[in-house]
């Protein structure tokens, strides 16, 4: 389970998180939406420790993160697994090395560690490309090879950073039911943000939205469609016109 | 005025911070260097791309700079009838000084560049937060064997440089100016202490593990996309660059009394 309470992130001047507060219950799928801005990067790299809150708790199971040294802070990322947006992939090794980097680096026979790869690649509908390069894959076999490093231990928790941004529909609903998939395979409790209002009704459980720093509204993809909320209304609909102003641009 | 104590108000934050972050780099990768499990395989890598792919290039810069030594003394001291001394300026001048400051320049502009831009790259594409997800250090698996590998692969090329920079200036004094190689090598011998050549190899792996800290920093600490990472890699650059020049006033006037 992760709960998170009044969490605040300043980087100078700019107040980027101004109180969070939000819980997402084990085996729960919980997107959140918001705007370019909102600050959905900053807080989805809260919940696993990349960066500290200046204020607030972040809660793992029950510890609560934001104050952890060093050492046990690596021992709770193991619970882990993230997908980024552009995938990460360390471009000096072969698919099948970062999609076994961690097993490798907790001591992993290469061998062993090489199927552990192929199978988590199979998971992720890609096979023979275990001895490629990322350089000569596509943006939507990368996000793959991502998720299958991601998930490669067997992590209680996912984390997802824009999992459909730049890619077509097509290949964007596949990586949709991917995610979907992840769950019921592996019962892991997600976090995914994003503002792909298709991708959120597909994936989610139940939907938060932030916006300017707080979550302003957090439901089941019902309650978000049918929200009075003008906020969220102007966000789901996607529309120019409403409460939230898009900045630095005048008619 | 105001606007330019306002710079120079600015410019000594920006200083400060620096430097204090550039020390807790420092210090952390002191610490990961101690700590196990040890990067030894990722340092013998590292060791490869710093140290034996920097010879070609370290050898060239030796062989040319013992040559121009060899060919500036035996022109200039003429004019005082003190050509003779050809083996010793090269050879004082190789180990004390040349060797291990091109070779720092060297290694800083290839190794130094290649460490910000990789470095700086796999800052912005997540590569280095993807590291920490996965339980990685980021110091401990990039910082520390690039700055352990810099730290023993400078005096080892500095010494290689040093050789092959008195062999220049022999094939330019014997082979060019017909000057004794007998001479040629007592001068150089004679006048060679032991304390000149590992104060040069002291002077070579500060600078080996300065170019590495200030390059991983810059890289490690890149912002802002690829022109960031353009960026990163030319102040690496430029700051390795200083720092060897200027720390080498420092250093001699501390080592060779």
């Amino acid at each position: 389970m992760i709960e998170i309470a009044g969490l605040t992130k300043s980087f100078g001047p700019n107040q980027v998180l101004r109180g969070v507060n939000l819980t997402v219950q084990a085996g729960d799928s919980m997107v959140v939406i918001g705007g370019s801005g909102s600050g959905k990067s900053v807080l989805i790299k809260h919940i696993i420790g990349l960066l500290r809150p200046d204020a607030g708790m972040v809660l793992i199971d029950g510890t609560d993160i934001s104050t952890l040294k060093d050492k046990e802070l690596y021992e709770i990322r193991r619970k882990f697994g993230m997908l980024f947006q552009g995938a990460a992939l360390f471009d000096s090794m072969s698919v099948w090395e970062n999609v076994g980097f961690a097993l490798l680096r907790s001591g992993m026979r290469e061998r062993e560690a090489k199927v552990v790869a192929i199978e988590k690649l199979r998971l992720v509908g890609l096979k023979d490309v275990e001895d490629k390069m990322p350089s000569e894959l596509s943006g939507g076999m990368r996000k793959r090879v991502g998720l299958a490093r991601a998930i490669a231990h067997n992590p209680e928790i996912l984390l997802y950073d824009e999992p459909t941004t730049g890619l077509d529909p097509i290949l964007a609903d596949s990586i949709n039911e991917l995610i979907i998939r992840m769950r019921e395979k592996m019962k892991v409790t997600s976090v995914a943000i994003t503002h792909d209002m298709h991708s959120a009704y597909r994936i989610a459980d139940r939907i938060a939205m932030l916006f300017e720093g707080r979550i302003v509204q957090e439901g089941t993809p019902d309650e978000i469609k049918n929200t009075s909320n003008d906020l969220v209304k102007q966000f789901i609909t996607g529309s120019a016109q409403g409460p939230i102003k898009v900045e630095g641009i005048s008619f | 005025m105001y606007n330019f104590l306002l710079a120079l108000g600015q410019t000594l934050i920006r200083f400060t911070k620096i430097t204090g972050e550039i020390v807790l780099l420092m210090w952390a990768v002191l610490r990961e260097f101690l700590l196990p499990p040890y990067e030894i395989k990722n340092t013998f890598k590292q060791a490869m791309e710093i140290g034996i792919k920097s010879v070609p290039v370290a050898l060239v810069t030796a062989v040319f700079t013992g040559m121009v030594l060899a060919l500036q003394t035996v022109t200039g001291f003429k004019r005082f009838g003190a050509e003779s001394l050809v083996g010793s300026v090269v050879a004082l001048s190789m180990t004390r000084e040349m060797g291990p400051v091109l070779t720092g320049l060297v290694v800083a502009g290839r190794a130094g560049a290649a460490m910000a831009a990789e470095l700086g790259t796999m800052r912005v594409t997540e590569q280095i937060d993807a590291l920490e997800t996965l339980a990685v250090k980021p110091v401990k698996y990039l910082v520390t064997p690039r700055f352990t590998s810099a730290l023993f692969m400078m005096p080892a090329l500095t010494i290689l440089s040093d050789f092959v920079g008195i062999l220049g200036g022999y094939a330019v004094a014997v082979w060019l100016f017909g000057m004794s190689s007998v001479l040629y090598w007592h001068r150089a011998w004679d006048n060679l202490e032991l304390s000149d050549i590992y104060n040069g190899l002291i002077k070579a792996a500060f600078f080996g593990g300065a170019v590495a800290i200030v390059s991983c920093y810059k890289g490690f600490y890149t912002e802002g996309g690829a022109e960031g990472v353009g960026k990163a890699t030319t102040g690496a650059v430029v700051i390795s660059f200083m720092t060897i020049l200027i720390s080498d006033y420092f250093l001699t006037a501390w080592l060779f009394k």
